[in-house]
């Protein structure tokens, strides 16, 4: 906080906010879960709003530069987030716009085709292993997830920020958003926050938890930039055969304060842009102050990247600093303590919760995830305790900060979406609260829209029995 | 709007909101006009703070890909933007991060440096027609986005500004007639910032409509400020592949682009962005407003960001299928800002109108000269426009200034005068104007227009000295209807 802070206030007077729209189910925040919530309610048939801040969907999906739906199969090989993921994926095929491992080789273990893809990719593999990941192209992505809502009967409101929720005692009424149409509010039957932030938690009094360690995945904030006009092939040969040199290079650019290393991570026939991440450990990402500092500090860094890259680096001679992300990459903040918040013990337990709505394999643990493949979520984590009418649809899930670590990127948050979607819509013709919403139905629907779901009724008896780690588990790069 | 919500409204309690800093001189809006302000501002000696919506600086010349810096000097050559426009330039230069026509061609008209600039990198906005008809060279800069946006941050931080940046200034704090600071949302939630003075540079008045300040929206359909427009860039595209087709097989290309037009396309674009770009290309995805024209509509804003897209999409496709030269391209980004070119215009102590295109007054309160290319005839004539700081004042709110493209104008100045760097000088004024009145303690309105020019000077802005009679000419146009003042020149784009 700034040094001259006060513990001063003035007084807002009361005032009347237009009404921009009546509907069932309003979404905040047009994000990975965002988009899951809204798609999915609609078309299960409810009158549904979507509320997004900037001027395209996807968050930190196209916004972000995060380019990437990592995490799709577990070790096997096995597909378990499907769902309205895989649909995004399956409209990027069409527009050749998307980049993978191929169907046959995910969960292998060949050395060679583990290599090959590892060249490819950094999230192509995991545990010795061939993995789904999907590499996304973003300008297409937020033309397809337009596409996505349009088709869905979704009312949009594209540059609005979504601030507070209207509160009534135990019940939310709607919501409060901010545009150049001026203060306006959308009321609903349900509200769902996909703020990414829990933006709505202070003013609905929903309890969370915002402690993360310095150390964790979760506490950097990350300014993602491309470079383009790079000649791959050039800077492809240098860094194989003077990998030395390439290494002094990259220290080098760091020392002169711009970025070190980068990721060929784009797709094959856009090799002349690579993909930066600067990454800023242990900030806060719901301090406005904090936010600002590291943007500046982003901004810098990819300036002298490009400057040093340029004059240093062959290949990046005739490379240009083409555009540093629109939104900052922010990994967590508040998280809910719902209903039920998952916690550090349910990371080790195989057995699926009776009211499960998602797997997520469990990849970047080493020999823990071969032990504990796959992570089920329980539809309580997106139930606040003391809102009778919310729904958390983002990485603001219940969850504790061990949980949080791994398990809140995109594919993680569509499927959050999904559920909290369909659970909005069924409760609403059912004509009961998203609390009281019939869970085995609830779980009949969403498989029916292609989302993986274990047995719940089966007692779960499963032992690792591959053959033993040879790579070291995924260690958050700090 | 949606029609059958169009008269309800909900109570919001009164309620207390944390004041995070007491300043100065607080700017809503951190785009050219914002950041010249809070630069100036802060140079002069006022504690500034800048609230800016989005991640970066710039506005619509970073975030919204407009990154063209044109009409600094008339069309015979003669500089009359200076100042920070000029600072901001030679900055980017140190960092290659500009390119733009060398001083000793400004105005020529020989042939062969007027073919090199039309082939140049966005060409268009180099040249302008002189009186002998032929094409001329203007002295206009293309900017590196990237660069621009650290740049404007060494500007407002090496100023002594404070900046809140992901911060969405959205109201006024009034008190009587005067404004007292302003309230913002953020992640950190609604949050106020109190000030002496308040620059509203958030390009559409958003402050001074809510601090109750008399305005005008009126633009009719045919004027480019009544347009939106979302700017998005190809690249790896071989443009000799592309040059030698259409050279080559005129009759085909014409046929396919009149093909792509007619399924919503975009046919036109312009030829690369920096000089080190060269296989990048830049398209400007047009829009008309067809039931607002003064981009203050979000369902509209909405639906126009959403057709932009899939018209984007649609023509890339195309061309890579088609189109010899796009084989490999692919698009590389959209303008993370969606481009609006005019909104409401606050009514000041003095209203621009095209009256003044021709009068060549030079007011006592000038503050700012800009260069008059964009009218044929009138321009030649009068190839300079001196703004009154007037303009920057509104006629009924105390405390507050305005400082970006809703300045006090008619629709028909407002068409042609509200670019780039005439929201920098408007800035590089008001901040100067909001410091003197806060060391002077006396309200912006009241500001010493003499001690105001010469400071304005002393920091490079150009300002002639203000006639002491009125010179008089006589209107080449015979005080013609409005709508004769259409700009004269409109790009491939349109």
């Amino acid at each position: 906080m700034a040094k001259n802070a006060t513990v001063k206030t003035i007084k807002e007077s009361a005032r009347e906010t237009r009404v921009a729209r009546e509907c069932d189910v309003v979404v905040v925040g047009g994000g990975p879960g965002g988009i899951g919530a809204a798609v999915s309610a609609a078309r299960n048939g409810a009158d549904t709003v979507l509320i997004e801040r900037y001027g395209h969907l996807g968050g930190m999906g196209t916004g972000g530069l995060v380019t990437i739906i990592p995490q799709l199969t577990d070790y096997t090989g096995k597909q378990q987030i499907i769902g309205i993921t895989q649909e995004w994926i399956d409209r990027l095929i069409t527009r050749k716009a998307v980049d993978m491992p191929k169907k046959e080789h995910w969960g292998s273990m060949d050395k060679e085709l583990v290599r090959y893809y590892f060249e490819r990719s950094f999230f192509y593999t995991r545990l010795d292993r061939v993995v789904y990941a999907a590499l996304i192209d973003a300008e297409i992505s937020k033309i397809i997830l337009n596409e996505m809502v349009e088709e869905a009967g979704i009312k949009v409101f594209l540059h609005a920020w979504g601030t507070e929720p209207i509160m009534e005692g135990n019940h939310c009424k709607g919501v409060i958003f901010e545009s150049k149409s001026g203060r306006q509010a959308v009321l609903a039957k349900v509200v769902i926050d996909s703020t990414g932030d829990g933006d709505l938690f202070p003013y609905a009094n929903i309890e969370c938890e915002t402690d993360i360690p310095a150390h964790f995945r979760i506490a950097n904030l990350a300014v993602c930039f491309w470079i383009a006009g790079v000649d791959y092939k050039k800077a492809m040969d240098f860094r194989r055969n003077n990998m030395k040199e390439f290494m002094a290079l990259m220290r080098k650019a760091n020392e002169y304060g711009g970025q070190g290393g980068f990721m060929t991570s784009n797709l094959p026939d856009q090799e002349s842009v690579m993909w930066f991440h600067s990454r800023y450990p242990n900030k806060s990402q719901i301090d406005v102050e904090e936010l600002t500092r590291v943007e500046f500090l982003g901004h810098k860094i990819a300036g002298k990247t490009i400057e040093f890259y340029r004059k240093n680096v062959p290949g990046f001679e005739k490379a240009f600093l083409v555009l540093t992300d629109p939104q900052l990459g922010t990994r967590s903040s508040r998280r809910m303590v719902g209903v039920y918040q998952l916690v550090e013990k349910d990371l080790a337990d195989n057995q699926p919760f009776e009211d499960t709505i998602a797997i997520f394999p469990d990849l970047d643990r080493g020999q823990e995830s071969l032990d504990h493949p796959n992570m089920y979520i329980p539809y309580r984590a997106l139930l606040p305790k003391n809102v009778d009418n919310f729904l958390v649809a983002c990485r603001a899930f219940s969850s504790d900060k061990h949980v949080q670590d791994y398990f809140n990127l995109i594919p993680h948050c569509i499927a959050f979406g999904e559920a909290a979607g369909t659970a909005s819509a069924m409760a609403l013709s059912a004509g009961v609260g998203v609390k009281d919403v019939d869970i085995k139905a609830l779980q009949k629907q969403l498989a029916k829209q292609g989302v993986p779901l274990p047995d719940v009724t089966k007692k779960v008896d499963y032992k690792y029995e591959g053959p033993p780690l040879v790579s070291a588990s995924f260690i958050p790069p700090h | 709007m949606s029609a059958r919500n169009a008269l309800r409204s909900i109570t919001e309690p009164s309620r207390k909101l944390k004041v995070v800093r007491e300043a100065d001189v607080v700017v809503v809006g951190g785009g050219p006009g914002g950041v010249a302000s809070a630069v100036s501002a802060a140079r002069n000696g006022a504690r500034t703070v800048l609230i800016e919506r989005y991640g970066h600086l710039g506005g619509m010349a970073t975030g919204g890909l407009v990154n063209i810096i044109p009409n600094l000097a008339d069309i015979s050559g003669r500089q009359h933007v200076y100042g920070i426009t000029q600072e901001m330039l030679d900055r980017l230069g140190k960092r290659g991060g500009t390119s733009y026509p060398a001083k000793k061609d400004w105005g020529t008209a020989d042939k062969d440096v007027v073919d090199f600039y039309q082939d140049a990198n966005l060409g268009w906005f180099y040249l302008r027609k002189g009186s002998d008809g032929r094409p001329r060279v203007l002295y206009s800069a293309v900017v590196d986005p990237e660069i621009l946006k650290d740049e404007f941050n060494d500007m407002v931080l090496g100023s002594g500004a404070e900046l809140f940046l992901h911060s969405w200034g959205t109201r006024a704090i009034v008190e009587g007639n005067t404004v007292k600071g302003v309230i913002f949302e953020s992640k950190s939630g609604r949050q106020a910032v109190m000030a002496k003075v308040v620059i509203d540079s958030t390009g559409d008045g958003d402050i001074f409509v809510s601090a109750g300040a008399a305005f005008d929206n009126e633009c009719d359909n045919k004027r480019r400020t009544a347009w939106l427009a979302l700017v998005w860039w190809v690249t790896n595209v071989d443009l000799k592949k592309y040059d030698d087709f259409k050279a080559s097989q005129p009759e085909t290309f014409r046929e396919l682009m009149q093909e792509l037009t007619k399924l919503g396309g975009y046919p036109g674009f312009f030829k690369s962005v920096l000089k080190n770009m060269p296989d990048t290309v830049w398209y400007h995805c047009m829009q008309p407003q067809p039931e607002r024209t003064d981009a203050m509509d979000i369902e509209q804003l909405t639906r126009i960001d959403i057709t932009a897209r899939k018209r984007a999409l649609l023509t890339y496709e195309f061309m890579k299928k088609r189109v010899p030269g796009f084989e490999n391209s692919f698009i590389m980004l959209t303008a993370p800002q969606l481009g609006t070119q005019g909104g409401r215009r606050v009514i000041g102590e003095y209203t621009l109108t095209e009256k003044d295109l021709e009068s060549d007054e030079v007011f006592e309160d000038t503050v700012a000269v800009l260069a008059n290319n964009d009218y044929g005839e009138i321009s030649l004539k009068h190839p300079a426009l001196c703004v009154p700081y007037r303009c920057l004042v509104p006629q009924t709110v105390d405390g507050l200034l305005v400082a970006c493209r809703a300045f006090s104008s008619s629709d028909t100045i407002n068409e042609t005068f509200n670019i780039i760097p005439h929201c920098l000088a408007y800035g590089q004024a008001a901040g100067a104007a909001a410091a003197l009145a806060v060391k002077t303690g006396v309200p912006p309105r009241r500001v010493d227009y003499r001690v105001l020019r010469d400071t304005l000077r002393k920091q490079g802005v150009n300002i002639p000295e203000a006639a002491k009679t009125k010179k008089e000419t006589p209107s080449a146009t015979g005080g013609r209807s409005k709508d004769f003042y259409y700009q004269k020149y409109r790009g491939p784009d349109r």
